[in-house]
């Protein structure tokens, strides 16, 4: 599959401090991919890198397509009227705003709206359809459901699966480990500015050998495992139960999520 | 072109809805006006001579000094910037159209003023008003421009507030146009000469339209220019 984001030996610091130790990866065309790591990792210097809002010290970045950004941190001038600011940033784009677009973010019922009075799912929602402007083939999303509702985050998640049924490739940046493994189908961990793991979450699992834990309430007490395979665990744990003569009264079995996986991950990687 | 004049008009209809930019453009300006014109015409009735151009002068520099630098701040100190290069918006358009707005209010005042200033004080109009308009603009393009580089320049809003004042005050004191340049200590007097306000105002005065006020002034505009320029460069480099 071709690249749509293809960052080599990607390097950055401020002042003293390195923030981007030689990063290396790609991001395909046509699929969601994230970039987690916890705060100061520099997963937000990586992105404003790469959508050409931040200068870089070494290393390349190569884009293939044309791109819509929507930050983190954003903001308009607050008496600006959301329907100024859409024709504002289509006539810089040199693009007619796509009605159906605006209309799946219910960006027409805020148009008379001033920006310092819209909620922060509705700014959201406005700042993805600026990003949206112009059709663009990749997208850029930092932490796109900060500070949404329940209500927010699940629209929101539907728009970016559309999104990306379209065509879309969609690099994001989260804390919401629910979220991404939700949405994507690729991750790069970062830590420390550098790339400490990359591939999907199920290769993630694997690596970290853990994928189901099972609680046993044991006539003897609570008894808990950890494995790869349900049967290892499971099935292994209940023989030797029965050969011990211990009977057990309840089992509970949990899957593991992404963000205990992370958890996992980044303290067992973290020098 | 087009996305330029929009943004242009847009900040024009922006600065009337924020009001901050109205009431230092206008509403402090006529105030004093109101108040000072009373005040110097009964006290001497020659002040009707000079009473519109040091009128204007004043209401020039608070629009441009005090009215305009936070308004950028509000731009580039904040994410808005941001925002404006993630949309492909250009860095300096903020500045540029922020600046013609402002333009266009102090110009506006400027005739107010124009037609206020006989009818309620029997100021003297000056017998040259094409030149005197031409002054105006210019006084307003170079004091603007020095509010430019107060509002790329610092960050912070109160800190701003507290810099603003050091180039407004002086350019009030020592302009003339509250005191008499002659009356001033000479270091003082001389001080005043590093503000737009002094050369606007001599330029705006009858026959004071000429190089010796004109250059002054342009090579204030050329270097507030320059720095804004440099300033704009570091703000996107940040």
């Amino acid at each position: 599959m071709k690249a749509a984001i293809e960052v080599q030996h990607l390097q950055k610091s401020y002042g003293e401090h390195t923030v981007l130790h030689g990063l290396t990866f790609q991001v395909r065309q046509g699929e969601i991919f994230a970039l987690l790591g916890i705060n100061g990792a520099g997963k937000t210097t990586a992105l404003e890198c790469m959508e050409g809002l931040r200068q870089w010290d070494g290393g390349s970045i190569a884009i293939a397509g044309t791109t819509g950004i929507q930050l983190q941190s954003a903001s308009l001038p607050g008496h600006i009227k959301v329907q100024e600011a859409v024709k504002l940033f289509s006539l810089w784009k040199g693009a007619k705003p796509d009605a159906a677009t605006l209309e799946s973010l219910g960006i027409p019922s805020l148009f008379k709206k001033q920006y310092q009075t819209l909620s922060t799912g509705q700014k959201r929602r406005l700042h993805l359809a600026l990003a949206l402007l112009g059709d663009p083939d990749i997208l850029f999303l930092d932490e796109p459901s900060a500070g949404l509702d329940v209500e927010g985050r699940h629209s929101l998640h539907q728009q970016i699966r559309k999104l990306n049924q379209q065509g879309k490739t969609i690099l994001l940046a989260s804390h919401d480990m629910a979220e991404v493994e939700s949405l994507c189908h690729r991750i790069a961990i970062l830590q420390q500015g550098r790339i400490a793991f990359l591939g999907t979450v199920q290769e993630l699992t694997q690596r970290l050998g853990k994928r189901y834990t099972v609680t046993f309430q044991t006539s003897q007490g609570q008894v808990e495992c950890s494995a790869l395979s349900l049967g290892d665990c499971l099935l292994e744990k209940l023989e030797q139960f029965r050969q011990q003569g211990i009977s057990v009264e309840d089992i509970q079995i949990r899957r593991g999520s992404l963000e205990e996986h992370f958890l996992q991950f980044t303290q067992e990687e973290t020098p | 072109m087009k996305g330029f004049c929009y943004a242009a008009a847009l900040q024009f209809r922006l600065d009337i809805r924020s009001k901050a930019l109205l009431i230092t453009c206008y509403l402090v300006p006529l105030l004093f006006f109101g108040l000072m014109g009373g005040i110097f015409t009964s006290l001497d009735p020659n002040a009707k001579t000079a009473l519109l151009p040091s009128m204007t002068v004043m209401g020039v520099s608070m629009g441009a000094l005090i009215g305009l630098p936070p308004t950028l701040t509000e731009l580039y100190g904040t994410q808005v910037k941001k925002m404006y290069q993630a949309g492909g918006v250009p860095l300096c358009l903020g500045a540029v159209t922020t600046a013609l707005s402002a333009f266009v209010h102090l110009m506006i005042l400027g005739g107010i003023l124009y037609l206020a200033a006989p009818l309620a004080f029997d100021a003297a109009l000056p017998k040259h008003p094409l030149s005197y308009f031409a002054s105006l603009a210019l006084l307003i393009a170079v004091t603007l421009s020095l509010g430019c580089v107060l509002g790329l320049a610092v960050k912070n809003q109160s800190k701003l507030t507290m810099i603003c004042q050091l180039f407004f005050l002086p350019s009030i004191l020592l302009s003339g146009i509250l005191v008499p340049v002659s009356l001033l200590p000479s270091p003082l007097s001389q001080l005043g000469m590093l503000f737009p306000a002094y050369w606007g105002y001599r330029l705006m005065q009858e026959d004071g339209f000429g190089w010796g006020n004109l250059w002054p002034l342009l090579i204030i505009l050329l270097a507030a220019v320059s720095v804004c320029g440099i300033l704009l460069r570091r703000i996107r480099r940040r």
